[in-house]
C-alpha cells in the first residue's frame, strides 16, 4: 500500500514538475488561464481520478506550439462550461430530446429536465444496436451536490458532473461524447463560436449526426490490458477522421503514456460513496450494458505501477503496450481525454462492481447519510457516543481534523496519502480547529461553507506538497487505529433542552451551537468529510476564470512565503464581513456558546500549519478565491457579480435601485415598514427574475441544485441590495420613527420601563437575568445591529431568546412556557435600554425571507415585538400588561400580509404544473407533479394520470377535488387548472388536493393517508 | 424545434387602471376584484407561442403611484416592449399615458414597441376616452392599439399577440438562437412583422 502509494506521489510530483515547467513558458497566451491542478484534501477514495486534456501530439507528430499549448489548455470542464447553451438544455422536452439525439453519434447527450420525472437527467444516445436509441439517466440533487442516480459520485454542480461523465462511464453504459466541434475546438473563441447556435447546433452541420450517424460508436471504453482481447476488433479499427479527434476514454494504464505534460486538472467528486454492495442494482436499464465490460480495477497497483512509470519518463510518445493502434490515438488526441485512477479510487466501475479492496488501511468511510435530509445537530447531540456509528464518525473526524490541524499539508496530502494519515496524538487533545461556522450554520442547510477548507494548491504548492508529504511518508504509517477522540458530550444533552434549541426551522443557528464543541465537531464530522470532497470537486476544474497565474505570482514566496494572515481567513473575511460581528459575540461567549472561528483558529494557529504554508500562496491568487468556494457561496458570488455588471439588465436594476434608494432614502415613502416592503418586493422580484429568466449564465440550475436555489438567490439580493443600502434604511427608519414622535415616546417609556422590577413587567415566579446576562445581550444585540443579513440577525435574536429561556430555567429548574416568556423578555429588553431595538425587529420582520417566517425566527420576531410593543406603550398599558388590541391587529396585519405573500403560486403553479395524487387502498397515496396545460381538461389529465401514475385500468379511475371537509368528482369537460386558479384567487385559500382515484370507491380510511401524504398544491 | 426568445415587456400607466390585473389574467387567466396596489414592480413571466418561435415574456408590472414613477425607467430601459394601460372611465388616466408616451420616446429604448390597452372595457356605460380619440392617437405614434377587458378576460391574450407580432422574427436562426439562452442582449424590436 505505502509502495504504491509513494509511487503515486512521484507520479504527481514528476508531473506537477513538468506541468510547472510548461507554464512558466511566458509566451503562452494567459487570456484562458490553465486548469488548475487542484490538489485536495481527501481520502484517497477520491483521489486519483484526473482528467488530462490529452496531447495533441498526435495530430502530426509535431508539435505546434501555439495552438497546441492553447489546446491543452481548454479542458473538458472548460469546454462544456463554455458550451452549455447546446447541451444544456433544461427546459427540453422529452421528445424533442429524442428527436435531437437520435440522428447523432453514440455518447452524443444532453442534460435537460425531464417533463415525466420532474427531474433532471443525461438523456444519452445509446448504441445502434440498443434497444432504446436514446435513454435518460436521472441525476440526484442534493444539499450542494448534483450526482448520477445509482452512482456514489457526487459533485459540486452539473458541469463538474458531466465532465466526469465525460471521461468515465461511472454508472453510465459508456462516457458521454462532446460533440466534436467542441472537443476539438481549439480555443475559446471557437467554442464560444459553436456555443452560439445553441440547440440550433444540433441540427447544424458542426453537429455530428451527418458523418456519423450509421457509424461505430467513437467512445471506446477501453479494457484493462488483460481483458483487452475481448474487442480486438474495435481497437484496431482506423480512425475515420483523424483530423477530427473525438473523446477516447483510457484505462489507466493508457495514461500513463499520453503526454504527462498535458494540462492536468482533477475532477474530485464532492461525496464518494463507497459501494459496498458489489452489485448494488442499477437502476437504469441502460445500464445493463455495461455488465459486458470488464471491471478495470483489477490490477490498480500494477496500473498504478505503469502510470508512474510512464508518466515520469515524460515521454510524450504514445507507445502501447497493449492499446489500440497508435492511429486510432492519435485520431482523438486533440479533444481527447484520458482517464487515469488511482488504484484505491472506489469509483467503482459500473455493476456488478468488485468490492473495494479490503486490504485498504483507513477505516472505511461510511456510507454517507441521504444528504437530502442532513440530521439535525440535535440528533447527533442526542445520539449516544458509544454508539458504532457515531464512533465511526468520530473517527473520521479524527482523522479530517488531523489533516486540518496536525499535520502540514495535511490536507493535500490526504489525496494522495489515503487520508490514512494517522494522526499525531495533539490531535486529540487539542480542540480541533474546525471552522467554527459549522456550528453556525443551519441545520437543514448545512452551510458547509464555513467549514469546507477550501485548499485550491497551484501546482507549485502542490509540489511542496508532494513533496512535504513524501518526506512524511516514512512516519505514516498506515494505520488503521481508530484514533478518534473520545467525545465528550453530557453538557450536550442539557443544551438540547429548551425552546431556543430547536432553532433550526427558522434560522441559522442550530441548536447544536449552543451544544458545545465535541457534539459539534462529531456532528460535524460527517459534514467536513463532505465538504473536503465537495472542495476539492469545486474548482480543480473551475469554470474560466480563475487558474493559477503561478508564474507571474512572486515563485519566490513558494508555498511557504512569509506569512500574513491566514488567507481563508481573508476569504472568510471577505465573504463574511457580517459575520464578523458575531464573531466578537462568541468572543464573550455565554458558557455554552462557541467561541467564534476566527478566535479558535488564531488560536490554535500553531498546529494550522497547512493554510499558513499555503496563504502567502493563496493570497496572491486573486481568481483562486473564487475557486475555493462551496457551490453555494459560489452560486451567491456570481449572482453578485452580475448584479455590480451594468451592462445587464439585472445588474442595471439592481444598481440603478441601490443608488435610487441611496440618493433618496426614505423620500416619496410614507413609512418605514412601507420602505422595507418596497425592498423586500424588489429581492422577491429579482429572485424570480433570475430564476425565470436566462440572464444568469449558465443558468443557476446548472451550479446548485434546485431546493437550494432559493436560498442562494435570497443570499446574494441580500448582499448586492441590502449591504450596500444598510446604513441608509437604518437611517431612513430612523427618521421615519423622530418624525412620527414614536422614537421619543420609545424612549422615555423605556426610562420607565427599566426602572421596574420584573414582577411589575408581569414576571411571575422565574428568576431574571442578572446584569451580567443582561449585558451579554446587549452585546448580542448589538451585534445584531451591526448585520445587514434579516436571517442573521433574526439567528442572533433566537440566541437571545434561547439564553433567556436557559436563564429562566437554570435558576429555576423548571421549564417556563411562553406565558412565562413574554414578560420575562419584555422585562430584558427594557433592561438592555436599546431603543433602536425597535427598527432592529421591524427590519427582520418585513425583510425576512418569507419562508422563514414560518418557524421559530417568525415565532419570537412576533414575541419581540410584542415585548417592544409592551414598552413602547407601557404607561398606558402597564396595568393591563397585555398587548393592546392595536399591537394584536398590528402582528395579525403583518402576519397576514407576509405569509399570505407567501401562499401566492408561483406561475408555474398556473401555467403548467398539476398536483395529483394517486390514492390506492393498498398502497397509500403517492403524488406527481404533472405538467397540465391551463385549458386541459379533466378528461385528458386522466389520460396523463394514467399513464404517469401507470394505472391499469384507467376507465375506473376519476379525478377529483378534495378540500377539508368535500370530496367531489370533476366532470371530464372542466379545466383543472381553471379550477386550481379559482381555488387560489379566493381570499382564504383553504387547502385543498387533486387526487387520482377509483370511482365509487368511498373508502375513508384512505381519506386520512391522503391528509398526511399529500402536499396541497 | 421552437425556438425561446425572451422578451421583456413593462407596463406603465397610472395607478388602478388595471395593468397587474392585465398581467394576471394573461399570466394565470384569472381576475382578483380585491387586487392591492403594486410595490415596486412585480415580475412574470409567460410563454406563448408566435410561428416558429417561442415568446417567453418577461413581465415587469410597475407601480403606477407617482411615488414609485422614478422607479419605472430602471424597468422600461431594457424593454423589448411596454404596454401602457389607462383606464377608459378616467380621462386623467389617458393624460397619463401620454405622459408616459413622452417619456419613453425620450428615454426609452430606441426601438421599443409600444402598444397602448385601454383597459375596463366592460364598463363601457361610463366611458370617458372615446375608442377612436385613443385610436387616433396610438396611430400617431405608431402604436399597437387595443381595448381590453382583464376582468372579462377580452383582448388581454390579443394584447400580448400584437406585440409578439412586432418583435421581428430572429435573421439567421442557426446563429443567433442562443438569444433564447444568453439573454443579455435583447431582440432589437423593429417594426417588420414576423407572422
Amino acid at each position: 500500500m505505502d509502495g504504491s502509494y509513494s509511487k503515486l506521489i512521484d507520479t504527481f510530483s514528476s508531473e506537477i514538475s513538468e506541468l510547472k515547467q510548461e507554464m512558466v513558458q511566458p509566451a503562452v497566451p494567459v487570456d484562458r488561464e490553465p486548469e488548475s491542478a487542484v490538489l485536495r484534501g481527501l481520502e484517497s477514495e477520491v483521489s486519483g481520478l484526473f482528467l488530462q486534456a490529452s496531447d495533441c501530439a498526435g495530430t502530426g507528430g509535431a508539435r505546434d506550439s501555439g495552438y497546441d499549448s492553447l489546446r491543452r489548455r481548454l479542458s473538458v470542464l472548460d469546454r462544456l462550461t463554455q458550451t452549455h447553451p447546446i447541451w444544456l438544455q433544461l427546459s427540453l422536452g422529452d421528445e424533442d430530446a429524442r428527436r435531437i439525439l437520435q440522428p447523432q453519434p453514440p455518447g452524443a447527450f444532453m442534460v435537460r429536465k425531464s417533463q415525466k420525472q420532474q427531474r433532471k437527467v443525461i438523456s444519452l444516445r445509446m448504441e445502434i444496436s440498443s434497444n432504446h436509441a436514446v435513454l435518460d439517466f436521472l441525476i440526484k440533487e442534493s444539499q450542494y451536490t448534483f450526482s448520477l442516480e445509482g452512482s456514489g459520485i457526487s459533485f459540486a454542480d452539473l458541469f463538474r458532473l458531466v465532465a466526469f461523465c465525460c471521461i468515465s462511464r461511472d454508472v453510465l453504459p459508456f462516457t458521454l461524447k462532446l460533440p466534436e466541434a467542441i472537443a476539438t475546438a481549439k480555443s475559446p473563441a471557437d467554442l464560444e463560436a459553436v456555443a452560439k447556435l445553441g440547440i440550433g447546433f444540433w441540427d447544424s452541420a458542426l453537429s455530428d449526426r451527418r458523418k456519423e450517424a450509421a457509424c461505430e460508436p467513437q467512445v471506446v471504453v477501453e479494457e484493462p490490458a488483460q481483458q483487452r482481447a475481448v474487442q480486438p476488433e474495435r481497437q484496431s479499427a482506423p480512425p475515420r477522421d483523424s483530423a477530427a479527434p473525438g473523446l477516447r476514454t483510457r484505462a489507466p494504464s493508457h495514461l500513463e503514456r499520453s503526454q504527462s505534460k498535458g494540462a492536468l486538472c482533477f475532477i474530485n467528486p464532492l461525496f464518494q460513496q463507497t459501494h459496498q454492495q458489489p452489485d448494488a442494482p442499477n437502476p437504469e436499464p441502460g445500464a445493463k450494458a455495461t455488465t459486458a465490460l470488464p471491471a478495470n480495477n483489477n490490477h490498480p497497483q500494477q496500473q498504478q505501477q505503469q502510470h508512474r512509470e510512464q508518466a515520469s519518463s515524460g515521454s510524450p510518445l504514445r507507445n502501447g503496450t497493449h492499446t489500440g493502434p497508435a492511429a486510432s490515438q492519435s485520431g482523438t488526441a486533440g479533444g481527447g481525454v484520458a482517464l487515469t485512477r488511482d488504484k484505491s479510487v472506489s469509483r467503482s466501475p459500473p455493476p456488478p462492481r468488485p468490492p473495494p479492496p479490503r486490504s485498504r488501511s483507513v477505516p472505511r468511510r461510511p456510507a454517507p447519510p441521504k444528504q437530502r435530509s442532513m440530521p439535525e445537530t440535535v440528533a447527533w447531540i442526542n445520539t449516544p457516543p458509544s454508539a458504532p456509528p457515531q464512533k465511526e464518525k468520530s473517527s473520521l473526524l479524527g482523522r479530517l481534523g488531523s489533516s486540518f490541524s496536525s499535520s502540514p499539508f495535511g490536507s493535500s496530502l490526504s489525496f494522495a496519502s489515503s487520508s490514512s494519515a494517522s494522526s499525531p496524538p495533539k490531535r486529540i487533545s487539542a480542540p480541533i480547529p474546525v471552522p467554527s461556522s459549522w456550528g453556525k450554520k443551519p441545520p437543514s442547510g448545512p452551510d458547509v461553507d464555513g467549514l469546507r477548507c477550501h485548499l485550491a494548491l497551484d501546482d507549485q504548492t502542490i509540489e511542496q506538497a508532494v513533496s512535504l508529504s513524501l518526506a512524511k511518508l516514512s512516519q505514516r504509517n498506515a494505520s488503521s487505529v481508530d484514533t478518534a477522540s473520545p467525545s465528550p458530550r453530557s453538557s450536550l444533552l442539557e443544551a438540547s433542552r429548551g425552546p431556543g434549541e430547536g432553532v433550526g426551522v427558522g434560522c441559522q443557528r442550530p441548536a447544536g451551537e449552543e451544544g458545545g464543541v465535541s457534539a459539534r465537531t462529531r456532528g460535524n464530522s460527517e459534514r467536513l468529510s463532505d465538504l473536503s470532497f465537495s472542495t476539492s470537486s469545486s474548482d480543480s476544474l473551475d469554470f474560466s476564470s480563475h487558474g493559477f497565474p503561478l508564474s507571474a505570482q512572486s515563485p519566490s514566496k513558494g508555498g511557504r512565503g512569509p506569512a500574513g494572515d491566514s488567507s481563508m481567513e481573508e476569504e472568510e473575511d471577505e465573504e463574511e464581513e457580517e459575520e464578523a460581528g458575531e464573531g466578537e459575540c462568541g468572543a464573550e461567549s455565554d458558557q455554552e456558546m462557541r467561541p467564534p472561528f476566527k478566535a479558535k483558529k488564531r488560536a490554535s494557529a500553531g498546529t494550522f500549519v497547512l493554510p499558513r504554508a499555503l496563504r502567502g500562496h493563496l493570497r496572491k491568487v486573486s481568481g483562486v478565491f473564487s475557486s475555493l468556494m462551496t457551490p453555494e457561496r459560489r452560486a451567491v458570488r456570481r449572482v453578485v457579480e452580475q448584479a455590480q455588471d451594468k451592462s445587464t439588465y439585472f445588474g442595471c436594476l439592481v444598481q440603478d435601485h441601490v443608488s435610487f434608494l441611496l440618493e433618496n432614502g426614505g423620500l416619496g415613502h410614507t413609512s418605514g415598514t412601507e420602505l422595507l416592503q418596497t425592498l423586500r418586493q424588489f429581492m422577491t422580484q429579482m429572485k424570480s427574475y433570475l430564476l425565470q429568466s436566462s440572464e444568469l449564465d449558465p443558468p443557476i440550475e446548472s451550479l446548485v441544485p434546485e431546493d437550494q436555489i432559493d436560498q442562494v438567490l435570497e443570499k446574494a439580493m441580500h448582499k448586492c441590495v441590502l449591504k450596500p443600502l444598510k446604513a441608509t434604511v437604518e437611517g431612513a427608519l430612523r427618521d421615519f420613527q423622530v418624525k412620527s414622535g414614536a422614537w421619543q415616546q420609545l424612549k422615555e417609556n423605556l426610562a420607565l420601563a427599566k426602572a421596574r422590577r420584573p414582577q411589575e413587567m408581569g414576571v411571575d415566579g422565574a428568576l431574571p437575568p442578572d446584569p451580567v446576562a443582561i449585558e451579554k445581550i446587549r452585546h448580542k444585540f448589538h451585534t445584531m445591529h451591526k448585520m445587514y443579513s434579516p436571517e442573521k440577525k433574526v439567528a442572533l435574536l433566537l440566541r437571545v431568546c434561547k439564553l433567556i429561556y436557559t436563564i429562566m430555567e437554570d435558576h429555576s429548574g423548571r421549564m417556563y412556557g411562553a406565558d412565562d416568556f413574554l414578560p420575562m423578555l419584555t422585562y430584558v429588553l427594557a433592561q438592555c435600554d436599546m431603543p433602536q431595538l425597535d427598527t432592529e425587529i421591524q427590519y427582520m420582520m418585513e425583510l425576512l425571507d418569507p419562508s422563514l417566517l414560518q418557524g421559530e425566527g417568525g415565532y419570537y420576531l412576533t414575541s419581540a415585538y410584542g415585548a417592544m410593543s409592551l414598552i413602547r406603550n407601557f404607561q398606558e398599558e402597564q396595568a393591563a400588561r397585555i398587548l393592546s388590541s392595536e399591537t394584536r391587529n398590528t402582528l395579525h396585519q403583518w402576519h397576514r400580509r407576509r405569509t399570505t405573500q407567501r401562499s401566492t403560486p408561483s406561475v408555474d403553479d398556473f401555467q403548467n404544473y398539476l398536483r395529483v395524487a394517486l390514492q390506492e387502498v393498498d398502497t397509500g397515496c403517492t403524488a406527481k407533479t404533472l405538467v397540465v396545460r391551463p385549458y386541459a381538461t379533466t378528461e385528458e389529465v386522466c389520460q396523463i394520470c394514467a399513464e404517469k401514475f401507470k394505472v391499469p385500468d384507467p376507465e375506473s379511475h376519476a379525478l377529483f377535488l378534495l378540500t377539508e371537509e368535500t370530496t367531489q368528482q370533476l366532470a371530464p369537460d372542466t379545466h383543472p387548472q381553471k379550477i386550481k386558479a379559482e381555488l387560489h384567487s379566493r381570499p382564504q385559500v383553504q387547502p385543498f388536493y387533486f387526487v387520482y382515484r377509483r370511482i365509487a370507491n368511498p373508502n375513508t380510511a384512505a381519506d386520512d393517508q391522503l391528509n398526511g401524504n399529500c402536499e396541497p398544491n | 424545434m421552437a425556438i425561446i426568445r425572451e422578451l421583456k415587456v413593462c407596463l406603465l400607466g397610472d395607478t388602478g387602471v388595471g395593468k397587474s390585473s392585465i398581467v394576471c389574467r394573461f399570466v394565470q387567466d384569472h381576475f382578483d376584484h380585491n387586487i392591492s396596489p403594486t410595490i415596486g414592480a412585480s415580475f412574470l413571466t409567460k410563454t406563448v407561442p408566435c410561428g416558429n418561435e417561442l415568446h417567453k415574456f418577461l413581465i415587469w408590472d410597475t407601480a403606477g403611484q407617482e411615488r414609485f414613477h422614478s422607479l419605472a425607467p430602471m424597468y422600461y430601459r431594457g424593454s423589448a416592449a411596454a404596454v401602457i394601460v389607462y383606464d377608459i372611465t378616467k380621462l386623467d388616466s389617458f393624460q397619463t399615458l401620454k405622459k408616459w408616451v413622452k417619456e419613453l420616446k425620450e428615454h426609452g429604448p430606441e426601438n421599443i414597441v409600444v402598444a397602448i390597452a385601454g383597459n375596463k372595457n366592460d364598463l363601457g356605460d361610463i366611458r370617458e376616452v372615446p375608442m377612436k380619440e385613443a385610436k387616433d392617437f396610438a396611430e400617431s405614434i405608431a402604436a399597437i392599439f387595443i381595448e381590453t377587458s382583464a376582468r372579462n378576460a377580452v383582448n388581454v391574450e390579443e394584447l400580448f399577440q400584437k406585440i409578439s407580432r412586432q418583435i421581428p422574427p430572429l435573421e439567421n436562426p442557426e446563429v443567433d438562437s442562443n438569444e433564447s439562452f444568453k439573454l443579455t442582449r435583447q431582440a432589437a424590436p423593429s417594426s417588420r412583422r414576423c407572422c
